[in-house]
Protein backbone atom coordinates (compact mmCIF):
# COMPACT_ATOMS: atom_id res chain seq x y z
CA UNK A 1 0.00 0.00 0.00
CA UNK A 2 1.14 3.55 -1.17
CA UNK A 3 0.97 6.43 0.95
CA UNK A 4 -2.48 8.35 -0.33
CA UNK A 5 -1.28 11.98 0.69
CA UNK A 6 2.14 11.75 -1.14
CA UNK A 7 0.63 10.22 -4.02
CA UNK A 8 -1.73 13.32 -3.84
CA UNK A 9 0.92 15.34 -4.06
CA UNK A 10 2.06 13.44 -7.11
CA UNK A 11 5.06 11.70 -4.95
CA UNK A 12 5.05 8.18 -4.24
CA UNK A 13 6.18 6.30 -0.82
CA UNK A 14 5.23 2.75 0.62
CA UNK A 15 2.25 3.17 3.62
CA UNK A 16 3.57 2.40 7.46
CA UNK A 17 0.14 2.73 8.81
CA UNK A 18 -3.63 3.31 8.65
CA UNK A 19 -5.65 5.94 9.33
CA UNK A 20 -8.28 4.56 11.74
CA UNK A 21 -11.09 7.13 10.72
CA UNK A 22 -10.91 7.10 6.97
CA UNK A 23 -8.23 4.17 6.17
CA UNK A 24 -6.17 6.02 4.19
CA UNK A 25 -2.71 4.76 3.94
CA UNK A 26 -0.12 7.04 5.33
CA UNK A 27 3.59 7.23 5.05
CA UNK A 28 5.95 7.77 8.65
CA UNK A 29 6.10 11.40 7.06
CA UNK A 30 1.76 11.70 7.16
CA UNK A 31 0.77 9.12 9.73
CA UNK A 32 0.20 10.85 13.19
CA UNK A 33 0.56 8.81 16.66
CA UNK A 34 -1.07 9.69 19.73
CA UNK A 35 -1.63 7.97 22.79
CA UNK A 36 -4.77 8.07 24.27
CA UNK A 37 -5.11 8.12 28.29
CA UNK A 38 -7.15 5.30 29.68
CA UNK A 39 -9.70 5.46 32.80
CA UNK A 40 -10.86 2.45 34.67
CA UNK A 41 -13.10 2.26 37.65
CA UNK A 42 -15.80 5.07 37.89
CA UNK A 43 -18.83 5.41 40.08
CA UNK A 44 -19.52 4.29 42.87
CA UNK A 45 -15.21 4.31 43.12
CA UNK A 46 -12.61 6.70 41.99
CA UNK A 47 -11.49 6.45 38.52
CA UNK A 48 -8.03 5.75 38.07
CA UNK A 49 -5.93 6.57 35.48
CA UNK A 50 -4.56 3.18 33.68
CA UNK A 51 -0.77 2.59 33.23
CA UNK A 52 -1.40 1.46 29.68
CA UNK A 53 -2.43 4.27 27.12
CA UNK A 54 -4.04 3.29 23.86
CA UNK A 55 -2.21 4.23 20.50
CA UNK A 56 -4.35 5.87 17.85
CA UNK A 57 -2.95 6.94 14.14
CA UNK A 58 -4.72 9.44 12.60
CA UNK A 59 -4.26 11.30 8.94
CA UNK A 60 -3.41 14.96 8.90
CA UNK A 61 -7.06 15.22 7.98
CA UNK A 62 -8.98 13.63 10.26
CA UNK A 63 -6.26 15.00 12.95
CA UNK A 64 -7.06 18.41 11.73
CA UNK A 65 -11.05 17.65 11.85
CA UNK A 66 -11.06 16.11 15.24
CA UNK A 67 -9.25 18.90 16.97
CA UNK A 68 -11.47 21.95 14.83
CA UNK A 69 -7.97 22.89 13.12
CA UNK B 1 -2.99 18.24 47.56
CA UNK B 2 -3.47 14.32 47.45
CA UNK B 3 -5.62 12.42 45.72
CA UNK B 4 -7.32 11.26 48.75
CA UNK B 5 -7.75 14.57 49.84
CA UNK B 6 -9.12 16.00 46.55
CA UNK B 7 -11.28 12.64 46.67
CA UNK B 8 -12.51 13.88 50.31
CA UNK B 9 -13.31 17.65 49.33
CA UNK B 10 -15.60 15.71 46.55
CA UNK B 11 -17.47 14.10 49.32
CA UNK B 12 -17.68 16.98 51.43
CA UNK B 13 -19.28 19.32 48.79
CA UNK B 14 -21.76 16.52 47.23
CA UNK B 15 -22.68 16.02 50.72
CA UNK B 16 -23.22 19.60 50.97
CA UNK B 17 -25.66 20.07 47.80
CA UNK B 18 -27.92 16.81 49.40
CA UNK B 19 -28.56 18.38 52.66
CA UNK B 20 -28.99 22.13 51.14
CA UNK B 21 -31.28 21.15 48.56
CA UNK B 22 -32.63 17.73 49.91
CA UNK B 23 -33.29 18.70 53.31
CA UNK B 24 -33.86 22.04 52.31
CA UNK B 25 -36.78 21.12 50.53
CA UNK B 26 -37.99 19.53 53.47
CA UNK B 27 -37.28 22.76 55.81
CA UNK B 28 -39.52 25.18 53.19
CA UNK B 29 -42.21 22.66 53.00
CA UNK B 30 -42.86 23.05 56.90
CA UNK B 31 -42.31 26.70 56.10
CA UNK B 32 -44.83 26.61 53.56
CA UNK B 33 -47.26 25.30 55.40
CA UNK B 34 -46.50 27.06 58.97
CA UNK B 35 -49.84 27.82 59.97
CA UNK B 36 -52.19 25.83 58.17
CA UNK B 37 -54.31 22.72 59.47
CA UNK B 38 -52.97 19.45 59.50
CA UNK B 39 -55.98 18.04 60.32
CA UNK B 40 -54.07 14.91 62.31
CA UNK B 41 -52.22 14.45 64.76
CA UNK B 42 -49.70 11.88 61.97
CA UNK B 43 -49.52 15.47 59.92
CA UNK B 44 -46.37 17.89 61.38
CA UNK B 45 -46.89 20.12 58.47
CA UNK B 46 -45.11 17.92 55.37
CA UNK B 47 -48.46 16.71 53.65
CA UNK B 48 -50.41 20.06 54.88
CA UNK B 49 -50.41 20.94 51.15
CA UNK B 50 -50.67 18.33 49.08
CA UNK B 51 -51.00 15.30 50.85
CA UNK B 52 -48.22 12.80 50.08
CA UNK B 53 -47.42 15.24 47.14
CA UNK B 54 -45.64 17.09 49.72
CA UNK B 55 -43.69 14.06 49.96
CA UNK B 56 -42.83 13.32 46.64
CA UNK B 57 -42.25 16.90 46.26
CA UNK B 58 -39.54 16.35 48.44
CA UNK B 59 -38.04 13.24 47.09
CA UNK B 60 -38.20 14.58 43.32
CA UNK B 61 -35.74 17.47 45.39
CA UNK B 62 -33.12 14.37 46.72
CA UNK B 63 -33.61 12.26 43.98
CA UNK B 64 -32.34 15.06 41.28
CA UNK B 65 -29.50 16.69 43.71
CA UNK B 66 -28.46 12.95 43.91
CA UNK B 67 -28.40 12.52 40.51
CA UNK B 68 -26.57 15.62 39.39
CA UNK B 69 -23.82 14.81 42.40
CA UNK B 70 -23.32 11.10 41.03
CA UNK B 71 -22.97 12.58 37.44
CA UNK B 72 -20.80 15.40 38.34
CA UNK B 73 -18.51 13.88 41.13
CA UNK B 74 -19.00 9.81 40.79
CA UNK B 75 -15.70 9.66 38.68
CA UNK B 76 -13.83 11.47 41.51
CA UNK B 77 -14.71 10.63 44.53
CA UNK B 78 -17.04 7.55 43.51
CA UNK B 79 -20.10 10.19 45.02
CA UNK B 80 -21.30 7.72 48.36
CA UNK B 81 -22.32 11.23 49.96
CA UNK B 82 -23.27 8.63 52.45
CA UNK B 83 -21.23 6.88 55.37
CA UNK B 84 -23.89 3.98 55.29
CA UNK B 85 -22.94 3.43 51.56
CA UNK B 86 -18.86 3.90 52.13
CA UNK B 87 -18.77 1.61 55.30
CA UNK B 88 -21.05 -1.23 53.16
CA UNK B 89 -18.81 -0.99 50.23
CA UNK B 90 -15.81 -1.30 52.76
CA UNK B 91 -17.17 -4.03 54.46
CA UNK B 92 -17.78 -6.23 51.27
CA UNK B 93 -13.97 -5.52 50.75
CA UNK B 94 -14.76 -3.09 48.05
CA UNK B 95 -13.21 0.47 49.70
CA UNK B 96 -10.43 0.65 51.56
CA UNK B 97 -9.95 0.55 55.20
CA UNK B 98 -7.69 3.45 55.54
CA UNK B 99 -10.19 5.89 53.24
CA UNK B 100 -13.10 5.11 55.03
CA UNK B 101 -12.84 7.09 58.03
CA UNK B 102 -11.27 10.25 55.65
CA UNK B 103 -14.84 9.53 53.67
CA UNK B 104 -17.09 9.60 56.55
CA UNK B 105 -15.37 12.35 58.20
CA UNK B 106 -15.92 14.67 54.87
CA UNK B 107 -19.45 13.54 54.83
CA UNK B 108 -20.28 14.49 57.91
CA UNK B 109 -18.81 17.88 57.46
CA UNK B 110 -20.60 18.28 54.20
CA UNK B 111 -23.75 17.55 56.17
CA UNK B 112 -23.41 19.98 58.45
CA UNK B 113 -22.05 22.88 55.89
CA UNK B 114 -25.08 22.31 53.74
CA UNK B 115 -27.78 23.17 56.66
CA UNK B 116 -24.79 25.96 57.29
CA UNK B 117 -25.66 27.46 53.92
CA UNK B 118 -29.53 26.63 53.87
CA UNK B 119 -29.39 28.67 57.50
CA UNK B 120 -28.23 31.37 55.72
CA UNK B 121 -30.09 31.56 52.39
CA UNK B 122 -33.05 30.85 54.29
CA UNK B 123 -32.95 32.71 57.26
CA UNK B 124 -33.89 31.66 61.25
CA UNK B 125 -37.55 30.77 60.36
CA UNK B 126 -36.03 27.53 58.38
CA UNK B 127 -33.93 26.77 61.49
CA UNK B 128 -36.98 27.40 63.79
CA UNK B 129 -39.81 26.05 61.88
CA UNK B 130 -38.55 24.14 59.37
CA UNK B 131 -35.74 22.64 61.77
CA UNK B 132 -32.83 22.17 58.57
CA UNK B 133 -35.17 19.64 57.13
CA UNK B 134 -33.95 17.35 60.19
CA UNK B 135 -35.33 13.82 60.49
CA UNK B 136 -36.99 12.76 63.33
CA UNK B 137 -39.34 9.60 63.69
CA UNK B 138 -43.38 11.09 63.26
CA UNK B 139 -45.98 10.94 66.44
CA UNK B 140 -46.82 7.40 67.24
CA UNK B 141 -43.60 6.21 65.61
CA UNK B 142 -41.68 4.46 68.03
CA UNK B 143 -37.77 3.87 68.46
CA UNK B 144 -38.00 0.46 66.91
CA UNK B 145 -40.20 1.07 64.23
CA UNK B 146 -37.84 3.74 63.11
CA UNK B 147 -34.91 1.78 62.74
CA UNK B 148 -36.62 -0.39 61.12
CA UNK B 149 -38.53 1.93 58.20
CA UNK B 150 -34.50 3.55 57.67
CA UNK B 151 -33.61 -0.01 57.83
CA UNK B 152 -35.42 -1.42 54.99
CA UNK B 153 -35.16 1.97 52.77
CA UNK B 154 -31.75 1.89 53.04
CA UNK B 155 -31.43 -1.65 52.27
CA UNK B 156 -33.13 -0.84 48.71
CA UNK B 157 -31.01 1.68 48.66
CA UNK B 158 -27.72 -0.09 48.74
CA UNK B 159 -29.61 -3.00 46.37
CA UNK B 160 -30.22 -0.59 43.44
CA UNK B 161 -26.44 0.78 43.75
CA UNK B 162 -25.14 -2.97 44.10
CA UNK B 163 -26.90 -3.70 40.98
CA UNK B 164 -27.13 -0.57 38.54
CA UNK B 165 -23.45 0.32 39.54
CA UNK B 166 -21.07 -2.21 41.40
CA UNK B 167 -21.96 -4.93 39.22
CA UNK B 168 -19.87 -5.22 35.96
CA UNK B 169 -22.86 -6.71 34.40
CA UNK B 170 -25.01 -3.52 34.74
CA UNK B 171 -25.40 -0.81 31.47
CA UNK B 172 -23.36 2.12 31.85
CA UNK B 173 -24.62 5.39 32.49
CA UNK B 174 -28.57 4.47 34.37
CA UNK B 175 -26.49 4.86 37.79
CA UNK B 176 -27.13 8.43 38.86
CA UNK B 177 -30.84 8.60 37.00
CA UNK B 178 -31.95 5.12 39.06
CA UNK B 179 -30.15 5.82 42.12
CA UNK B 180 -31.64 9.37 42.61
CA UNK B 181 -34.85 8.01 41.66
CA UNK B 182 -34.98 5.18 44.30
CA UNK B 183 -34.40 7.39 47.13
CA UNK B 184 -37.17 9.85 45.68
CA UNK B 185 -39.28 6.70 46.35
CA UNK B 186 -37.88 5.72 49.44
CA UNK B 187 -38.79 9.30 50.73
CA UNK B 188 -42.21 9.61 49.27
CA UNK B 189 -43.43 5.99 50.83
CA UNK B 190 -41.92 6.35 54.41
CA UNK B 191 -40.85 10.15 54.98
CA UNK B 192 -44.00 9.92 57.17
CA UNK B 193 -42.42 7.59 59.30
CA UNK B 194 -39.37 8.40 60.36
CA UNK B 195 -38.35 10.81 57.58
CA UNK B 196 -36.38 8.38 54.99
CA UNK B 197 -33.08 10.08 55.85
CA UNK B 198 -31.59 6.88 54.86
CA UNK B 199 -28.13 8.39 55.30
CA UNK B 200 -26.14 9.47 58.68
CA UNK B 201 -24.45 12.28 57.11
CA UNK B 202 -27.43 13.89 55.78
CA UNK B 203 -29.66 14.14 59.46
CA UNK B 204 -26.12 15.07 61.13
CA UNK B 205 -25.81 18.37 59.18
CA UNK B 206 -29.26 19.65 60.18
CA UNK B 207 -29.53 18.30 63.82
CA UNK B 208 -25.63 19.93 64.62
CA UNK B 209 -26.99 23.21 62.92
CA UNK B 210 -30.05 23.36 64.92
CA UNK B 211 -28.16 22.96 68.00
CA UNK B 212 -25.68 25.76 67.47
CA UNK B 213 -28.66 27.80 65.62
CA UNK B 214 -31.51 27.39 68.44
CA UNK B 215 -33.73 24.80 66.69
CA UNK B 216 -35.02 21.71 68.69
CA UNK B 217 -32.60 19.46 70.17
CA UNK B 218 -33.11 16.06 68.02
CA UNK B 219 -29.71 14.47 69.53
CA UNK B 220 -31.69 11.73 71.54
CA UNK B 221 -33.15 10.03 67.78
CA UNK B 222 -29.74 10.36 65.96
CA UNK B 223 -28.98 6.39 66.81
CA UNK B 224 -31.94 5.76 64.42
CA UNK B 225 -30.13 6.92 61.60
CA UNK B 226 -27.02 5.71 62.25
CA UNK B 227 -28.21 1.90 63.65
CA UNK B 228 -31.07 1.64 60.85
CA UNK B 229 -29.22 3.02 57.69
CA UNK B 230 -25.76 1.34 58.19
CA UNK B 231 -27.72 -2.07 59.24
CA UNK B 232 -29.81 -1.81 55.64
CA UNK B 233 -26.62 -1.04 53.73
CA UNK B 234 -24.34 -3.84 54.61
CA UNK B 235 -26.99 -6.60 54.74
CA UNK B 236 -28.11 -5.39 51.40
CA UNK B 237 -24.44 -5.18 49.73
CA UNK B 238 -23.84 -8.94 51.44
CA UNK B 239 -27.03 -9.79 50.30
CA UNK B 240 -26.49 -8.39 46.54
CA UNK B 241 -23.30 -10.91 46.39
CA UNK B 242 -25.01 -13.65 48.08
CA UNK B 243 -27.57 -14.02 45.43
CA UNK B 244 -25.70 -12.46 42.19
CA UNK B 245 -21.92 -13.34 42.54
CA UNK B 246 -21.94 -17.43 41.68
CA UNK B 247 -19.37 -18.07 44.45
CA UNK B 248 -17.43 -14.63 43.19
CA UNK B 249 -17.92 -11.19 43.65
CA UNK B 250 -20.10 -9.65 41.96
CA UNK B 251 -18.00 -6.57 41.14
Amino acid sequence: MKCYVCAREGRSSDAVAICIVCGMGLCREHAIREELEMWEGGYPFPAKRAKAKIPRTLCPECYNALYGK
Amino acid sequence: MSDLAKRCIAELVGTALLVYFGAGAAAVTLMIAHGTGSGTPFNIGIGALGGLGDWLAIGMAFAIVIAAVIYALGRVSGAHINPAVTIALWATKRFPAGETGAYIIAQLVGGALGSLLFAASAGMEAVTIGGLGATTPFPGIGYGQAVLAEAIGTFVLMLVIMGVAVDKRAPPGFAGLVIGLTVGGMITTTGNIAGASLNPARTFGPYLLDSLLGGPDLWAYFPIYIIGPILGAVVAAFFYDYIAGEGSKAA
